[in-house]
Formats: structure tokens, C-alpha cells, sequence
């Protein structure tokens, strides 16, 4: 089946478009968007089946697009798009279902676009295809983030589509360059990531184009110091967008920084590993910091969401199998809990119009339901043992030890503090004594159940059986540090 | 007899043009009726260019009666159907705000199609005196269309304004044909260069000064940086229809001379000129996008990005000087983006304002604008979008040509500071975006009118998509490749 990954990937749109042109009710728009959403999960299953974790890319496709210049539609994935694509095919009927009373129909229509957005990032094996899903998946973000969202939202949608946009704009001027130097020197254009990453480059002009990309993928992350967008645009942005933001988006930057950073500018990267290791690890403490002074849970989430973030970004940093390994299983793990968590504050900021925390509180004695849900995806954030974060994260520990004594000891303490903080919010939200917001504060129902309950199946299976998962991705890994030229 | 076919297009929107200064002395024919006749010729002379366009080689207008003054060519071939095409787009987008104004007669169309006649002229022109006398027809009849609007001080104001200073920018360009007739002895764009290249050991100061007089025309004319002040008051004062046909296609037909000029003409005098158009380059993308961050008036912010869309061309003639193959392409596939993407955007303004009677469209005016008509919310973004360079629209790939052929010439600094100049205009087309979503509207919803305007501005939209991600999988339908090609086909000829 070749066509199979365009499907998945321009299912969505389609429906989205047709539904457009039809002018449906809302609630068929609602119906349709659910539907689309199940047989993309259908078909990316499907994949998953079909598909050899031996083997590099798979499923690969390539149709001419601009032909004068080797510009291609060059799709297909490897165990880590697949895990990527996976999540995304997995979190969006969740979406659907979890702001299923909405009716403004622009939740809908957006969101399909963006399935089509993100999942075109993931796959795309093309640079100028890249770069296009890549910007083009901001678009239903600043527009539902503009219409639907909270506080400045205005400023919030201004100020998120022009950061991002300014990294993918110096990351589109690499792009150029790469191309126009194969063409240069082999006579004829590509954008191909694979005819690209076999480009050789003088040691100062492979700096800059890494900095190019680096700047692309540590905006959207967000690396510490490049992070001035995330918590304002977590706080304005409707459930359903603070669910893609943490869960999917920032681990797109982390995805290109595997995919393509690793692969086209190895040597730059390399020789500056310990500065970008130092970067991760003062991330990860700035955030956390940073997190136990704010007030408001989206906030705190937003900062812990940030911190992990930094912390796979160090496991990438690392280079070697286990932190890798570690880095790849926590995107999966965390996106998963993080979601729960967002979902979760989306549903209790409906039950009492406030996620401040002073406002909260005793959750747990009116509410015990809600309470475990809520507790069990915050300690699955932390990785307590049983879930998945926790192999992850002791993964990432080992590399980081593997690397240098000292890494790893700063890695394991600042991933501490990591958590302490979230204690420290769940002691104040869930327990301690009700306020009047929280008085009469309604257990989860059912289909709320129904929602959280496959990410829970998730995080515990993800925890308690990890080499199933673990070996899914091992020969990717492998041969991506393998082709890093014997760095280990 | 081939002479004849070949002049038909230009002879049919010649005599189009007296037929409805003649109609216009009968005063009850609708305006209705005026916009189909003079649709209707445009249309015709359209077909016999896109028919012409298959097969035409290299050749010259009745060679025995005009010597070489009029060259036929690929590339005045695919300019004419440029300006035909806009020509009929702006008429028949524009043809419900024809009836909501009082002001327009039948003369109007006259005149239009008078200043088309001679941006045609223009394309074929091989001679100096004939590129004046052509540029004088289109701007002449501009002129008057600008300042059409008699009720209007402001429309005054932008006539007289572009009257006094495109005469003097005029003279800079009889001028300089002068002193190059001085030197050279000839005004033919051939022999021109026969002679410089025959004659390498002889001063040729005068001759380079005579080049830069036409160069500052040309300049004045397109809106570059210095000489754009009249850029935005003219755009702003101007009726809509006009509006948009000097920003798309008049601007086109200057970029029709100039790169002719300035692909055979300068080319010995690469290495003085380059510099020049880097440093105009510079501040047109620099100025306009200033200009363009100040505007409150949504016409005037388009008048503004104009000139920054014209930096970006110019980005290109700097690389063609540079020795970039691609350059000229570039250029071309940039005008056309830029005109799909701007005579949308014009048109949907012009639509507002056919509804109320307001006179200027300020940014607020679109408040919740996606809320009262989402369907052209959405075309009003894919607009934008283009123009703002955004992945998935012509306006992209526009772009990626442009930077592209920057750094073939080794100019990456150029493209670095091309990119950068998109990224500042990311916030003014955005802002547009940002307020048609995020606001709430107070107007009811609003069915999508079906009437020919709204119908091709549709059309426009999708084209603009189509022309951004189309493959070269459907053939007969030209995509991102098929306009490439097309482009390519009529600079090849022009190499010859």
C-alpha cells in the first residue's frame, strides 16, 4: 500500500475541506472530525503492524513536485516518526471527545488542519516539504489560540507565531544553502534529506547552517533562553491546544533535532556538546524554579512541561545508546501524561472558571475520582516507578553518567527538583481543605473516565513492560549513532 | 499575413478602446454593458496571445514599416497575456463596485484599455523612444483614471501629485535616451549593445549616465526606494479598480521593460549597475517595510508592501547582474505570484467597500470579519498568506525563487536580509489575520454572495494555493512546475 501515509497524513484536510465546502452542522462537523480522527488511528495501526523495527525508512514514497529545482514529495518513516505519528493518531480523538460539548465550529475545523500539520512535519523526508507542514501547523494554532483563548490572547497568538516563525525563518535560509550547495557541487538540485545529509561542509559554514536549524527546533522546544513564548502562550491557549503544544508540538523540535540536526551538521554539534548539555541542564532548573513561583496550574504545568522538554533535550545532547534511548521513550511517556494533565486542567478550569491555586484545594475529599487522575498523571509527569517516565528518565540518568560523572550527577538532581515542585502543587490543589470554588466540585463522569482512562493503560504498560517498547526503536537508534561516526 | 495575426491582439484593444470612446457619447448604455464589451475584447485579444504564445519564435512587427521597433517574443508574448489577464480580472472583480459608484462612465474603460494598449506596447518595444512613447500612453491614461474620482479631493490630490512627478521621472528617461543616441547613435536595444561591445576602448561615461536617467524612470515608476514617495498617497487616492490595476498590472509592465533592458542593455555594465541596485534594493526592502508597519489604512499597507514586493524583485535583477540563471525566472514567477496574490487581496477590498460607502477601509473595519463572512475571511488569509511568503502558497515558492537566485550570485547576505525583511512582514499581513479571527462581530452572518466577482476572487484563492503546491502530476494545469516552465521557455528565447 503506498499511498497509505498520504492518507493518514491528508485525510484530515480533506475532510476538512469537504466539510468546509458542505457547510455542515456542527454536529456532523463533530461527527466527521471524530470519525476521520479513528480511521487515522486505524490506518497508522495498521502501519505499526506492516512495519519492520529492523529496518531504517520504510514505507517511503516519493512523487516529483517542483521538478527544476529536486523538489520532492518524499514521505515515509522510521521507528521514531512512527512513535511520533502514533501519539498524535492516538491523542486527537481524545481531543475530540474531551471538547466534544464545543460549539464553535472552528475548533473542529482547525484541529484537522492541524492533524494534517503535524503529522506532515513527522513525515516528511524532503526539507522544503518539511519546512512547509512545519510552518503551516502554526497557522490553527495563532488562529485558535487568537479566537478561543484566554487572557492576552491577542498578544499571546502575536507573540508565538512570530518567535516561531523567526526560527523557521533562519532555519528556511539553511535549507536554502544546503540546497543550493549540493546543487553546486553535484550539478543538480535536491532537497532530499537523504542526498543533503551526504554533503560535506567547511567546519565554519556547517556551524552557522546548524545554528540555522538549532534555532528552528530550540525555539519550538523551548531551550532555555529561547522559552519567552511558552508560558504565556500555554496560559491563553484553549484545552485542546495546550494538549498539541506540550504533548506534540515541542516534541517536534526535539524530532528535527534528531532527524535532521544529527544527520546533516553531526560535527558541529558534537564539538559543542557541552555547551548545549549545559544549556539543557540549566533549563531544566530554570524551569523548575521557575514553576514553584507561579500561581496559576497551566503556568506550573507549562514550566514542568518546559523542563522535561530540556531534560530530553540533554538525552539527546548525550550521544550515546542509553540516553538516547531514554530521550526517544520520554517523548512518548511524558507527551502521553502530559496531555492527561492538560486535559485534566481543562476539565477542572470548566468545574470552577479558575486554575489558580489559591483558589483550589480539597479536591481529593469531594472529588476522589478526579483526584486520582489528577495525581497519577502528575506523578507520572515526575516518572514515579510503574510508569513509563520513570525508565525513561533513569535511562537518560545512566547516559548522562556514561558521558561524565558530573552530568549525570547534576542530571539526576535537577530532575529532582523537577519534582518536588509538582508535590508541592498537588498538595495544594488536591488535598488540604476545600475552598468555595472547590465546594461543590463535581466527580468526573463517565465519558471523562472514558477519556483518561487509555492514557493510564498507557503510562502503566509503557512502565511495567519497557523492552517491548524499548526495542521498537533500538535499531534506529543504533544506526543514528552509528552514521554519528563511532561516538559513543 | 503572420505580421497581421501577431498585431491583432495589440490592434483589438487599440480599436476596443476608440469603439468605447465613441459608445460613451450615447448616454444610456449601462456601465454594465461597458465592463462586458470591453471585457470582451480583452478576452478575444487574450485567446489570439495565448494562441500566438504556442507558436511564436522571434520576429518583429511589420519589419518593412517599423524597422525593429517592435520585437515579438516569448517573453512580450507571455507579458501580454500578463496584462490582458490582469486587465480582465481587475474589470470583472471590480464590476459590482462599478455600480456602486456614480463616477464611472464609458470613458473609463477607454481609457483603460488605452493604458493596456500601451503597456503592450511596452512589451514588444525594442527601441528607446517607442519604451517612452509606450510608457507615456499607460501612464498618461493612468493619470486620469487615478484622479477619476471627481467628488473626491483626495483622488485629486493623488492625480496631481502623480501627474507633476511621474512627468519629471518621464524626463529623466528622454533624456537619458538622448545621451545614449548621443554615444551610440542608435536608440535600438541591439545595436545598442553592438556598439558597446564593438567599441570596449572608448569612454563610455556619458553613455552609462544616459543608462542610469532610464534607470531612475523605470525605478520611479515600479515604486522602489527613493523615489516612492508618491507610492502610498496615489494608491490611497485612487479609486479601487485603479488601484489595483497599477499595483499589479502596471507594475508588471515597467518589470516587462526593465528586465528586457536591463538582460541585453546593461549587461556589459553589470559590474557599475549591480552595485547601484543592491544599494536601491537595500532601502526599498528597508523603507517599505517601514511605510508598511505605519500604515493604519489597509489600502495604504498594501500600497506600502508593494514596494517591499518590489525589493524582492529587485533582489533578483541584482542576481541577474550577478550571473544567476535563475534570476530572471525568478522574476517572472514572482510577478505573477504577487499579481494573483495582490489583485485578491484589492479585490476583496474592493468588495467591502462596494458594500458601504465608506471611504478608506481601515484595519478595523475587519474586526470579526471571519465571524460575518467566513468564506471570504478565508480568502482574504490565503491572500495574505501568499503575500507574506507563508509555505503552501505561490507567494512561497515566489520567494523561495527570489532567495534562491540570491544565493547562486553569492550574495547570501541579500537573501539573509530578504528573509529577514519577510519576517517583519509576517506582522502586518498577520495583524490582518489576527483581526479578522480574534474578534467578535456585532453584524449578522452573511451568505456568500455568488455574483462573478466573488466567483473568481474564489478562483483566485485556489490558484494561489494550487500555484504554491501544485505538482506536476496534472498535466494540462499549470502548477508551481508548469509556470516555471513557461517562464523558462520565454527567457531561452530571449538568450538567443
Amino acid at each position: 500500500m503506498p499511498y497509505i501515509l498520504s492518507t493518514i497524513l491528508f485525510l484530515p484536510l480533506i475532510v476538512a475541506v469537504v466539510m468546509g465546502i458542505l457547510r455542515v452542522s456542527t454536529h456532523t462537523l463533530k461527527v466527521a472530525s471524530l470519525s476521520a480522527s479513528l480511521m487515522v488511528l486505524l490506518f497508522v495501526l495498521y502501519v505499526v503492524t506492516q512495519f519492520d523495527s529492523s529496518q531504517g525508512m520504510q514505507f517511503t514514497y516519493v512523487a516529483p513536485w517542483i521538478t527544476s529545482y529536486g523538489i520532492t514529495y518524499f514521505i515515509g518513516l522510521d521507528s521514531i516518526s512512527l512513535v511520533l505519528l502514533l501519539l498524535i493518531a492516538f491523542l486527537m480523538p481524545l481531543i475530540y471527545l474531551a471538547i466534544w460539548d464545543e460549539e464553535r465550529k472552528g475548533y473542529f475545523y482547525n484541529l484537522l488542519l492541524l492533524q494534517t500539520g503535524v503529522a506532515g512535519v513527522v513525515l516528511s523526508l524532503d526539507l522544503i516539504l518539511f519546512y512547509l507542514f512545519w510552518e503551516s501547523m502554526l497557522l490553527p494554532i495563532f488562529i485558535m489560540i487568537g479566537s478561543y483563548g484566554y487572557g492576552m490572547r491577542h498578544f499571546n497568538a502575536m507573540k508565538i507565531i512570530v518567535m516561531t516563525v523567526f526560527g523557521s525563518m533562519s532555519m528556511l535560509l539553511a535549507i536554502l544553502y544546503l540546497g543550493y550547495t549540493h546543487f553546486s557541487t553535484l550539478g543538480w538540485w535536491s532537497f532530499a534529506f537523504s542526498d543533503l545529509s551526504k554533503l560535506i561542509f567547511e567546519p565554519q559554514t556547517s556551524i552557522l547552517l546548524a545554528a540555522g536549524f538549532l534555532l528552528a527546533f530550540a525555539i519550538k522546544i523551548p531551550l532555555f533562553g529561547f522559552h519567552t513564548w511558552m508560558a504565556p502562550a500555554y496560559n491563553s491557549s484553549p484545552t485542546a491546544i495546550v494538549v498539541v503544544l506540550s504533548a506534540v508540538m515541542a516534541k517536534l523540535g526535539v524530532y528535527g533535532l534528531f532527524r535532521f540536526s544529527y544527520t546533516l551538521f553531526e560535527a558541529p554539534l558534537i564539538h559543542y556538546t557541552p555547551y548545549l548539555i549545559g544549556l539543557s541542564l540549566i533549563g531544566v532548573v530554570f524551569y523548575s524554579i521557575h514553576a514553584v513561583m507561579e500561581r496559576n496550574l497551566k503556568r506550573i504545568f507549562a514550566f514542568s512541561s518546559g523542563a522535561h522538554l530540556s531534560l530530553i533535550a540533554l538525552g539527546l545532547f548525550l550521544t550515546n545508546i542509553y540516553a538516547w534511548s531514554g530521550g526517544i521513550y520520554l517523548v512518548a511517556t511524558h507527551a502521553i501524561a502530559s496531555a492527561g494533565i492538560f486535559l485534566m486542567i481543562g476539565m477542572l478550569g470548566k468545574r470552577t472558571e479558575s486554575i489558580r491555586v489559591a483558589d483550589l484545594g480539597g479536591i481529593a475529599s469531594v472529588a476522589p475520582r478526579f483526584a486520582f487522575f489528577f495525581v497519577f498523571f502528575a506523578l507520572a509527569i515526575t516518572g514515579v516507578p510503574g510508569t513509563g517516565g520513570f525508565v525513561a528518565e533513569l535511562l537518560i540518568i545512566i547516559g548522562a553518567f556514561k558521558y561524565h560523572f558530573w552530568v549525570g550527577v547534576a542530571a539526576a538532581t535537577t530532575m529532582l527538583g523537577a519534582i518536588l515542585f509538582i508535590f508541592w502543587t498537588l498538595q495544594r490543589t488536591i488535598y488540604g481543605k476545600t475552598q468555595t470554588q472547590t465546594h461543590r466540585f463535581e466527580d468526573l463522569d463517565s465519558i471523562e473516565i472514558g477519556i483518561l482512562t487509555p492514557l493510564v493503560v498507557i503510562l502503566v504498560v509503557t512502565g511495567v513492560f519497557p523492552s517491548i517498547f524499548l526495542e521498537f526503536f533500538d535499531a534506529t537508534i543504533e544506526m543514528g549513532l552509528a552514521s554519528l561516526g563511532g561516538v559513543k | 499575413m503572420i505580421d497581421f495575426v501577431m498585431a491583432l491582439p495589440l490592434a483589438l484593444v487599440f480599436i476596443g478602446g476608440l469603439a468605447l470612446m465613441l459608445f460613451s457619447l450615447v448616454k444610456r448604455v449601462e456601465i454594465r454593458n461597458y465592463n462586458l464589451v470591453t471585457v470582451a475584447f480583452l478576452a478575444v485579444a487574450l485567446l489570439l496571445e495565448l494562441i500566438i504564445f504556442q507558436s511564436v519564435d522571434r520576429g518583429y512587427l511589420f519589419e518593412d514599416i517599423f524597422a525593429k521597433m517592435f520585437i515579438v517574443d516569448k517573453l512580450s508574448t507571455l507579458f501580454d497575456i500578463l496584462f490582458l489577464g490582469g486587465a480582465i480580472l481587475t474589470l470583472l472583480i471590480n464590476n459590482f463596485y462599478f455600480k456602486s459608484r456614480d463616477y464611472y462612465n464609458g470613458e473609463f474603460f477607454a481609457l483603460l484599455l488605452f493604458s493596456i494598449f500601451g503597456m503592450m506596447m511596452l512589451a514588444h518595444a525594442n527601441e528607446l523612444i517607442t519604451a517612452f512613447i509606450a510608457i507615456e500612453l499607460a501612464s498618461i491614461s493612468l493619470y486620469v483614471l487615478v484622479g477619476y474620482n471627481r467628488h473626491s479631493i483626495r483622488s485629486s490630490e493623488a492625480m496631481l501629485k502623480y501627474i507633476i512627478l511621474g512627468s519629471i521621472a518621464g524626463a529623466f528617461f528622454i533624456l537619458g535616451a538622448a545621451l545614449v543616441y548621443g554615444v551610440t547613435g542608435s536608440t535600438y536595444l541591439g545595436e545598442i549593445l553592438t556598439f558597446i561591445q564593438t567599441h570596449s576602448n572608448q569612454d563610455m561615461t556619458l553613455l552609462i549616465v544616459g543608462m542610469m536617467f532610464i534607470l531612475i524612470t523605470l525605478l520611479f515608476k515600479v515604486g522602489a526606494v527613493p523615489f516612492h514617495s508618491w507610492v502610498v498617497d496615489v494608491y490611497k487616492g485612487a479609486p479601487f479598480p485603479v488601484t489595483m490595476f497599477m499595483a499589479t498590472t502596471f507594475k508588471i509592465a515597467i518589470f516587462a521593460l526593465l528586465l528586457r533592458l536591463y538582460l541585453v542593455d546593461y549587461a556589459p555594465f553589470y559590474a557599475i549597475f549591480s552595485d547601484i541596485i543592491k544599494v536601491i534594493t537595500i532601502i526599498t526592502l528597508l523603507g517599505g517595510s517601514l511605510l508598511a508597519i505605519s500604515q493604519t489604512n489597509l489600502k495604504g499597507m498594501l500600497a506600502a508592501s508593494s514596494i517591499v514586493h518590489v525589493g524582492y524583485m529587485l533582489i533578483a535583477i541584482y542576481a541577474v547582474g550577478m550571473g544567476s540563471d535563475m534570476a530572471a525566472l525568478a522574476i517572472i514567477f514572482y510577478l505573477i505570484s504577487y499579481f494573483l496574490s495582490a489583485v485578491g487581496a484589492f479585490g476583496i477590498l474592493s468588495f467591502l467597500a462596494s458594500q458601504k460607502q465608506t471611504k478608506g477601509l481601515s484595519f478595523n473595519d475587519f474586526k470579526g470579519f471571519a465571524h460575518e463572512r467566513p468564506y471570504m475571511a478565508a480568502m482574504m488569509t490565503i491572500f495574505m498568506l501568499s503575500l507574506a511568503g507563508f509555505p503552501s502558497t505561490i507567494g512561497f515558492l515566489g520567494k523561495f525563487y527570489i532567495f534562491i537566485s540570491a544565493i547562486e550570485s553569492g550574495e547570501i547576505l541579500l537573501a539573509v536580509f530578504g528573509i529577514i525583511i519577510a519576517f517583519i512582514s509576517i506582522y502586518y499581513y498577520f495583524k490582518l489575520i489576527a483581526l479578522m479571527y480574534f474578534y467578535p462581530t456585532t453584524n449578522p452572518k452573511q451568505k456568500f454572495p455568488i455574483t462573478i466577482s466573488s466567483i473568481l476572487m474564489g478562483i483566485m484563492a485556489m490558484m494561489v494555493i494550487w500555484g504554491g503546491i501544485g505538482t506536476g502530476l496534472i498535466p494540462f494545469f499549470a502548477g508551481a512546475d508548469g509556470l516555471l516552465n513557461i517562464a523558462s521557455e520565454a527567457i531561452k528565447m530571449m538568450g538567443q
